[in-house]
């Protein structure tokens, strides 16, 4: 038993070296305190007093967007990226801000749309709605 | 020289008695056959490279594994982060440790609380009702269903509860 337990904390251990390594060479490309810099979230308050600045980008999938979405939302999620990138890319324009939502603010796909937006379509100010589709519905109905 | 042939016979007679070793009787009903070995062996290589596998592919990205972490909704960003970056490299070793045998008590006791975990916290997020990928092997199960997330971990989780078992019986003394 006590040679297991050696093995094991040494296997853990052993773990942390190249743990250590991989976060100290990647130090700069990840955000330690949230899954979304500060700098890359809205409010819904503050994206709505863009206005027609704002596109609004809805990160949910298909049939929850036909239910309901933000007005002049526009579609694009992982499942059919590249058939509907190119309308977000037609709304856009220099100067704009994209704000991208999914359902709660537990869901983690308006993130992944906003990534892919800033590294692939190498588009700016995109931003990620905190509280997402939940929280635009929580203010509007106030 | 008498004692000699009568040991040489002796042996002779205890060779052609000796059954075949993939009959699992040579040296008694405890030792396994080589069959029966080579078997095991097999499946904890199998094992061991599944989580290999695994590890590689959440190490390559490890701020993708920290957002799979971060949509159990168990643990704050800041812990899901850092587990991103360790918990592929426990899974690389755990698994090398199965395929070469080093450290292998320590690695399959690893191997199984993490997949007890893994099983625990998919089960746990789908009865609060998020809908997660599991994450268990990168973009590579972005399309495998929660059922068959489930299946495959509750299969390899038996798979190393039965190797578990094969290597505290007495014959696995040979170590």
């Amino acid at each position: 038993m006590r040679a297991l337990l050696r093995q094991s904390l040494l296997i853990l251990g052993l773990a942390c070296l190249p743990a250590a390594g991989e976060a100290l060479y990647l130090r700069d490309k990840v955000s330690w305190q949230s899954p979304i810099p500060a700098s890359e979230m809205v409010t819904v308050a503050d994206a709505r007093g863009w206005g027609s600045n704002a596109i609004w980008v809805d990160a949910r999938h298909e049939e929850e967007f036909s239910n309901e979405h933000v007005p002049g939302a526009i579609l694009l999620n992982g499942d059919r990226w590249n058939d509907l990138l190119p309308q977000v890319l037609a709304a856009w324009s220099p100067g704009k801000r994209i704000v991208v939502y999914c359902s709660s603010v537990s869901c983690g796909s308006s993130r992944e749309v906003a990534s892919r937006l800033r590294k692939e379509a190498e588009l700016k100010n995109v931003f990620v709605l905190e509280g997402g589709w939940e929280a635009w519905r929580e203010t509007t109905k106030k | 020289m008498g004692s000699v042939a009568g040991d040489d016979k002796e042996m002779t007679t205890a060779t052609s008695n000796s059954p075949p070793p993939w009959t699992g009787s040579a040296t008694g009903s405890a030792q396994p056959s080589s069959f029966r070995r080579f078997a095991w062996r097999i499946l904890a290589i199998v094992i061991g490279a599944l989580f290999v596998y695994a590890g590689v592919l959440k190490a390559w990205d490890p701020v993708r594994f920290a957002g799979d972490i971060e949509n159990y909704h168990v643990l704050p960003w800041a812990v899901n982060v850092r587990l991103a970056f360790f918990l592929p490299w426990l899974e690389i070793i755990c698994g090398l440790g199965l395929i070469f045998r080093r450290l292998y008590s320590g690695a399959l006791a690893l191997v199984i609380a993490l997949l007890i975990v893994f099983i625990g916290a998919s089960i746990a997020a789908k009865m609060r009702g998020i809908d997660i990928s599991c994450g268990c092997f990168g973009h590579v199960s972005d399309q495998l269903s929660f059922a068959w997330h489930l299946v495959l971990d509750f299969a390899i989780l038996a798979g190393a509860l039965a190797l578990w078992r094969w290597d505290r019986q007495p014959h696995r003394a040979d170590g």
